[in-house]
């Protein structure tokens, strides 16, 4: 469904990715892991075009279209068909929740107010926030806010969902809540392209896992391949550093 | 024999003052309009990409800051007429009214610039990021999601620069406008000079109540357009 071959992209004398080929499938819940600074959310970014990527090319059901030289319109559709949920919420803060989710298919979309309302009050009921459709985001928690990000990301209804680091900027204690509501939508049958730091995420969820270090794929394959028996040495390292040292026993 | 100081002055010079707040208030009204809406292109041209405007902009701000407002009244007043001259247009019959407005539109536009540069910039980019990222055009995000919140921002410094516009537009009088100020200057001319501190008095009275007004009134459009906004309370 979507394919991507062959990215780069340099942040001046920096080259974060050197060359990433990417495919996932409908359905998939592909999970990106590996050290900060290691590239992924450079890709996802890249391919919501919020970074123009220096080189790279992507199929998207019908539409085949280079990374680098994409045209304002082709870049609008493709907006249209892939969600973004940030690290940092990046709700609309002068906009109720509600709003917040209706925003995109009343403004967008051109769909009718009081339609795109019920689509909205669907996803926030889904993210477990019937009663706060008229908060606004200051007089919700971190973890509100981002069950906020992901109902406006699912109420787009769209090909796929590409998540930031979700979890990285919340409290410990408000982490569950938001991975609740992913693992839910990822049963539903979303389509998701995950940067995460969960582990537990990405054993439960995924039926794909990437390892990324230093802008290239080191390494990747279903969860037991990665966690059970990582074949190359710098993913055995960071796991060996990211995961309680009996951990593999439970898998 | 008379008295020195009379406060009955007071009472008798603000309904002579009054009506000429009109003039006061078309001036700074249309002063802050043409203003605003030059500020407005000077600040997107700071924030743009092209490298001549944003120096052409700053420099801008730079040299109308750091003229005195009643150098550029003069600069202005004299030297348009003088320009127009040379090109055979006839500009000495104009009303004053004009050269007060283009003066304090040009250093209004400066001030405003800033202002409406540093609101925009205050916005978390993110929420550009968000509103294109579930569909909207580059516009709709800035004026669905960027701009309502910046004009929250912007609101209490448009707010000072306005007061500090109105009470710099009393230098009018110097190149002869009637306003309140010029008025003043005329009824204590036409009293032999005398009693002059009465009359600055009643006008300082004047331009108090206007200024207070015009507080409250910028206090409360902040209230009103603040939805969302973190309330922070304090015990």
């Amino acid at each position: 469904m979507l394919e991507i071959t062959n990215i780069h992209k340099s942040f001046g004398e920096n080259e974060i990715l050197k060359g990433v080929d990417l495919k996932i499938d409908k359905g998939d819940v592909v999970v990106i892991l590996g050290p900060s600074g290691s590239g992924k959310t450079t890709l996802l970014r890249c391919i919501n075009f919020l970074e123009k990527a220096d080189q790279g090319h992507a199929v998207f059901g019908d539409i085949d279209v280079s990374l680098r030289t994409a045209s304002k319109k082709v870049i609008h559709g493709i907006r249209q068909k892939i969600a973004f949920v940030f690290q940092n919420y990046n709700l609309f803060t002068n906009k109720t929740a509600l709003e917040n989710v209706t925003e995109g298919l009343v403004i967008g979309r051109k769909i009718a107010k009081a339609e795109a309302y019920e689509i909205g009050k669907k996803a926030l009921d889904k993210v477990g926030l019937s009663e706060k459709y008229d908060a606004y985001p200051s007089e919700l928690s971190g973890g509100q806010q981002q069950r906020v990000g992901i109902a406006r990301a699912v109420a787009l209804n769209p090909d796929i969902i590409l998540f930031d680091e979700p979890t990285s900027a919340l409290d410990p204690e408000l982490v569950g809540e938001v991975l609740t509501v992913m693992k839910q939508i990822a049963k539903e049958g979303t389509t998701m392209l995950v940067v995460t730091h969960e582990m537990s995420f990405a054993k439960d969820v995924a039926n794909k896992v990437i390892f990324m270090d230093a802008g290239v794929i080191v390494e990747e394959g279903s969860p037991k391949e990665i966690f059970v028996n990582p074949k190359e040495e710098r993913t055995k390292k960071f796991l060996k550093r990211v995961l309680p040292e009996d951990y593999i026993f439970y898998i | 024999m008379e008295k020195y100081f009379d406060l009955a002055y007071i009472a008798e010079s603000v309904p002579l003052l009054v009506p000429f707040l009109k003039v006061t208030l078309m001036v700074t009204g249309l002063s802050v309009l043409f203003g605003s809406i030059l500020g407005f292109i000077l600040a997107i041209m700071k924030l743009g990409n092209s490298k001549i405007a944003k120096k052409f902009a700053y420099g801008y701000t730079t040299i109308l800051r750091c003229t005195p407002s009643i150098v550029l009244l003069f600069l202005t007043y004299y030297g348009i007429p003088a320009i127009a001259g040379n090109f055979g247009i006839n500009l000495n019959d104009i009303d004053k009214a004009v050269f007060v407005v283009i003066t304090f539109s040009l250093q209004f536009a400066a001030a405003m610039s800033e202002v409406i540069r540093s609101s925009l910039e205050s916005i978390d980019r993110g929420q550009f990021e968000a509103a294109v990222s579930v569909g909207l055009s580059h516009t709709q995000a800035y004026r669905r999601i960027i701009l309502p919140q910046a004009f929250v921002v912007a609101l209490p410094n448009f707010g000072n620069s306005l007061l500090e516009l109105m009470k710099e537009g009393s230098l009018a009088y110097t190149i002869g406008l009637i306003d309140i100020m010029g008025k003043a200057e005329l009824i204590i001319a036409g009293n032999y000079n005398t009693h002059a501190l009465e009359i600055y008095l009643a006008l300082a009275v004047i331009y108090w109540t206007l200024s207070i007004v015009i507080e409250k009134l910028f206090l409360k459009l902040e209230k009103a357009f603040s939805k969302g906004k973190q309330v922070i309370t304090t015990a």
